[in-house]
């Protein structure tokens, strides 16, 4: 996907890009729990690596809201924008999680 | 007349979406049945749709949920990354008329 200037979006259309980035991680998250399942710990490993790089740019953009509010440009609120937080936050949870648990799956050989 | 399931996890960010790929449906003159659900509720909606796109945050159901689609005969898809991400609505549509094919 190619990049998009933040700045040029509208307010929801910055929540929907949230979602989206935060959603491909989740998506790859658990891909990478059933790949490991499946025998193939490199694949999980990898796909691991690209879920933090979808929340990396989740975060970009995130930041760049928390960055605005903190200028004295409050940042509407939407419900949208709640659903899009809650996204973020699990997930990054989620990432954590996984990533612990398959170091433990390793360490334990299973 | 076209009938269009989305899905996403809460079902949510589809719902504002439906709102666009109908207003566009409604420029063009085209009569479209569009609506969203949960992920719980896909399985159950699909039975009535024509075609099935799903949220990113979804996409490792996709396998799932078109082994349950191949029962309808339909097709089930991520919503393109661009369509989603800037909710264009026309996009979506678009892209729903084209995995349909001449349904």
């Amino acid at each position: 996907m190619e990049k998009i200037d933040v700045n040029t979006l509208t307010a929801e259309q910055i929540n929907f890009m949230l979602i989206l980035h935060s959603g491909n991680a989740r998506s790859k998250i658990i891909e990478a729990l059933r790949e490991y399942r499946a025998g193939k710990p490199e694949v999980a490993d990898e796909l691991l690596v690209q879920a933090e790089a979808d929340l990396s740019v989740a975060h970009e953009i995130h930041f760049k809201l928390v960055q605005q509010e903190a200028s004295g440009n409050k940042v509407e609120f939407a419900l949208l924008l709640m659903h899009a937080e809650d996204h973020l936050m699990s997930t990054l949870s989620m990432k954590e999680l996984v990533k612990e648990l398959l170091e433990i799956f390793k360490e334990k050989k299973l | 007349m076209k009938k269009i399931l989305l899905a996403c996890s809460a079902g949510m960010s589809t719902s504002l979406l439906v709102t666009k790929m109908e207003e566009h449906a409604k420029t063009i003159g085209e009569e479209a049945k569009i609506w969203a659900v949960g992920q719980d509720k896909a399985k159950q909606d699909m039975a009535e749709a024509d075609v099935v796109l799903i949220g990113p945050q979804m996409s490792f159901l996709k396998g799932e949920l078109q082994k349950a689609a191949d029962q309808y005969g339909i097709k089930v898809d991520v919503i393109d990354m661009m369509a989603y991400g800037l909710a264009d609505g026309k996009k979506a549509y678009e892209q729903a008329l084209t995995l349909m094919g001449d349904k």
